[in-house]
């Protein structure tokens, strides 16, 4: 009597967690809550948003998880980080499978944000009242880079070493607190020998964490500034909305094709791995960047360290994070659209900041 | 429009399943990892779960004490065959010259005190056989780039502190710093014999580099029982042709030790061309003595009377008291003889053990081939019919009776 009780109580709280089609239970599920209610059906296209946003979000999700899947196993030290990776890639059950999905789902993330950045200047959506949050987003984005960084170097292998060095050593030309910043982020020693575990925590810690409360305030504020960007609606042509339960099925969706394009990535291209680094590897390793800084290195060959390796990346972000304040404000009626008149200059900016960073990264793959 | 969008999450989650099934089957074909935890080391290696058909590679160095990575190197978790060998010492081969201090050094193993015989490596690197100095030096001499025979120059650079040949170093030879032409044309056709070098391409008699030049006869072998044919693949392979500087490579393989050896005008006892050459030349002689030495006949000094005395000298032998000397470490490796305290063998005159030769009650000597296991017995020639004077006991003077042609 008990017994069927408890049962009917335990199946009736989880079946309200799921998304539902029962029109009586008025009271929307967990998942749908956290969801408007409605969204302009112009704007919940997938050929206006990308799917990017909601997409970085899954992608953080599944590195989070898979993350954590990983620390069961890896061991920050410098003596036994390789061989840990190598422990995980080849021994543990799945552990090669958890570790490509880490590390894909970590440069889709890249791809991703990227995208998401170039499709909110492009659509004008970081305009008025959005600002502070187009600057919260350029945070997560720089701190994802960062994550991506920190996460390679983690592998400890010998193919991260010359990388490593030449990247921390960029922090000491930087003019009055180059050093100091260094030994906040390597510590004493070279970095090859030393700065495993400071990598370590701030890899799970001293970004992560950081990325998950400026990912809620993200998301949070996407709410609190009206939804998704749209004209306001005397000025919509298109007054119709969409449902929660239609957004979800979109997401749910995305998701999934997503979540496939990642275990096929997984399952077919490996993560980088290298021997074990022993010491300062001889130079005939080759020094190559992590892909998402072949751009920063093709122009460190150019000449001084911190003109080209700090100061024009660093240049970058600040006139990125300056865009909603210097250009005009893009007129009210474009907002929400892609490639509105109103906001060409940025625009503009940002395709020949992109194209740059593309050519410099395809230059530096060009054989030397 | 709910219709469609339901379709295609059933599809697409359908898809999926299907790619989850697919990551677990890709996983479930990967070879069932074969772990080994060598002794020595204490560290798991899973190189055995592709190599498990190599036989052990001798039975000095098991595998359960050795494993593999303590001499070749690599990465020993790694499964993916890039990855695995991508660390691994001399490539195929842990005891070339280049990498053989890591692969088989240490105190306890082959870069020990000479006192304990486990000086191994330091008598290979300063050998004639890695040096190549006598040659080296001949070549050089012979068209005037030195004044006299003293080795100068070696393969690689080498430093001996504790000489004593006097030799206390040799350069690197650098054929390109050579003005003769002839010289440069040896450093370019005539390198391949000594022990740093691969042989020649599409040589029929290959070997390999470093320690397994002699000592590894077939696959992942390693043996102190080692054939003539092994030390034909230098010794036997051709010749050098002085006129144009070039190494001339023999074309055929020889069968016949008595006629297919490649210099005509040789002469060879019986026991010349029916033994192995480890047989009667000794360990110092092949490997060296630790020591630089100018020319091969400067270490080389087994001769007959070694083994066979002169006419008023019997042979030198020792009888074994400690269970510790070198006989016995030595019979123990290629177990052949059954050697016993109190067993007398033959010595050399530097005292090196014959340990497969053995004194017999009845005054003759009974040799048991290293790699043929054969039994012979001889006389020593003292008290035989040999008017043969005692101060001309070379081997030319021996060939001059008891050669075969």
């Amino acid at each position: 009597m008990y017994g069927g009780r408890f049962a009917r109580s335990l199946v009736s709280d989880f079946s309200a967690m799921l998304p539902t089609k029962n029109k009586k239970q008025m009271r929307p599920s967990f998942f749908h809550h956290l969801h408007p209610p409605t969204t302009p059906a112009a704007q919940a296209r997938w050929r206006y948003t990308l799917g990017a946003g909601g997409t970085a979000f899954f992608l953080m999700l599944i590195i989070g998880v898979t993350g954590i899947l990983e620390m069961f196993y890896y061991i920050p030290n410098s003596q036994e980080a390789a061989l840990s990776v190598q422990m995980i890639t080849y021994h543990v059950p799945f552990g090669g499978l958890i570790r490509n999905l880490h590390y894909w789902a970590a440069q889709l993330l890249l791809i991703v944000t990227a995208v998401h950045l170039v499709r909110v200047v492009f659509t004008a959506a970081y305009s008025r009242l959005r600002r502070f949050n187009y600057l919260l987003g350029l945070a997560l984005f720089i701190l994802i880079i960062l994550l991506d960084f920190t996460g390679y170097i983690l592998r400890w292998d010998e193919g991260v070493c010359w990388p490593l060095i030449t990247g921390t050593n960029l922090l000491k030309t930087i003019p009055l607190m180059g050093n100091y910043l260094y030994s906040i982020a390597v510590g004493g020693g070279e970095a090859c020998s030393s700065a495993l575990i400071r990598f370590y925590t701030w890899h799970i810690f001293g970004l992560v964490l950081p990325v998950v409360v400026l990912s809620i305030w993200h998301a949070f504020r996407v709410r609190r500034d009206g939804g998704i960007a749209v004209p306001p609606p005397d000025l919509r042509t298109d007054h119709s909305r969409i449902s929660r339960d239609e957004l979800v099925r979109r997401e749910v969706l995305a998701i999934l094709m997503i979540g496939i394009l990642l275990i096929l990535l997984a399952s077919f291209i490996p993560a980088p791995i290298a021997p074990a680094m022993m010491g300062k590897p001889g130079l005939r390793v080759e020094a190559r960047a992590p892909w998402f800084f072949l751009w920063v290195q093709q122009m460190l060959k150019w000449g001084d360290p911190f003109i080209f390796g700090v100061a024009i990346p660093l240049g970058l972000f600040a006139v990125l994070a300056f865009i909603p304040y210097i250009f005009p404000q893009p007129a009210e009626s474009d907002i929400g659209r892609w490639l509105p008149a109103s906001n060409r200059p940025a625009q503009i900016v940002v395709s020949v900041l992109a194209l740059i960073i593309l050519a410099l990264t395809g230059l530096s793959l060009l054989p030397a | 429009m709910n219709y469609l969008m339901n379709k295609l999450i059933t599809f697409a989650a359908g898809f999926l399943l299907l790619s989850l099934a697919l990551a677990w089957w890709l996983d479930a074909r990967q070879p069932l990892a074969v772990e080994m935890i060598p002794s020595l080391s204490g560290q798991p290696e899973y190189c055995l779960t592709c190599h498990a058909d190599l036989s052990e590679i001798s039975s000095s160095h098991p595998v359960e004490v050795f494993g593999c990575v303590s001499c070749h190197g690599g990465e020993r978790l790694a499964l993916d065959a890039d990855l695995a060998h991508s660390t691994m010492r001399g490539g195929a081969n842990p005891s070339d010259l280049s990498v053989v201090e890591s692969s088989c050094g240490g105190s306890n193993c082959h870069s020990g005190s000479e006192a304990e015989g486990r000086d191994h490596i330091q008598r290979v690197m300063t050998s004639i056989q890695s040096t190549y100095a006598g040659a080296i030096a001949s070549i050089r001499y012979t068209f005037g780039a030195q004044l006299d025979l003293n080795p100068i120059f070696g393969i690689k650079p080498i430093i001996d502190a504790q000489t004593r040949t006097g030799i206390t170093a040799l350069g690197a030879f650098d054929p390109a710093s050579e003005s003769h032409p002839s010289i440069q044309q040896f450093g370019e056709n005539c390198l391949t014999c000594h022990l740093n070098a691969d042989p020649l391409e599409g040589s029929a008699y290959a070997r390999q580099t470093g320690c397994a030049a002699c000592h590894s006869t077939a696959g992942h072998t390693f043996t102190t029982a080692i054939p003539y044919t092994q030390c034909n693949t230098c010794h036997n392979r051709g010749n050098y042709d002085l006129r144009t500087m070039n190494f001339v490579e023999r074309g055929d393989q020889p069968v016949k030790r008595i006629d297919d050896y490649y210099q005509p005008i040789a002469q060879f006892t019986q026991c010349e061309y029916t033994l192995d050459c480890v047989d009667c030349h000794t360990r110092k002689e092949a490997m060296g003595d630790g020591d630089i030495h100018a020319n091969q006949k400067d270490i080389e000094y087994v001769q007959c009377k070694t083994c066979h005395g002169t006419p008023t000298e019997a042979p030198l032998t020792k009888t074994l008291t400690d269970p510790d000397e070198l006989a016995f470490r030595l019979a123990l490796l290629n177990p052949v003889v059954d050697l016993q305290i109190g067993d007398t063998i033959l010595i050399s005159e530097q005292g090196e053990p014959f340990w497969n030769v053995r004194h017999l009650p009845d005054g003759s000597f009974e040799m048991v081939g290293k790699v043929t296991r054969q039994y012979f017995t001889f006389r020593p020639v003292m008290e035989s019919g040999c008017t043969q004077s005692g101060e001309d006991q070379s081997s030319a003077y021996c060939h001059g009776c008891h050669a075969v042609e």
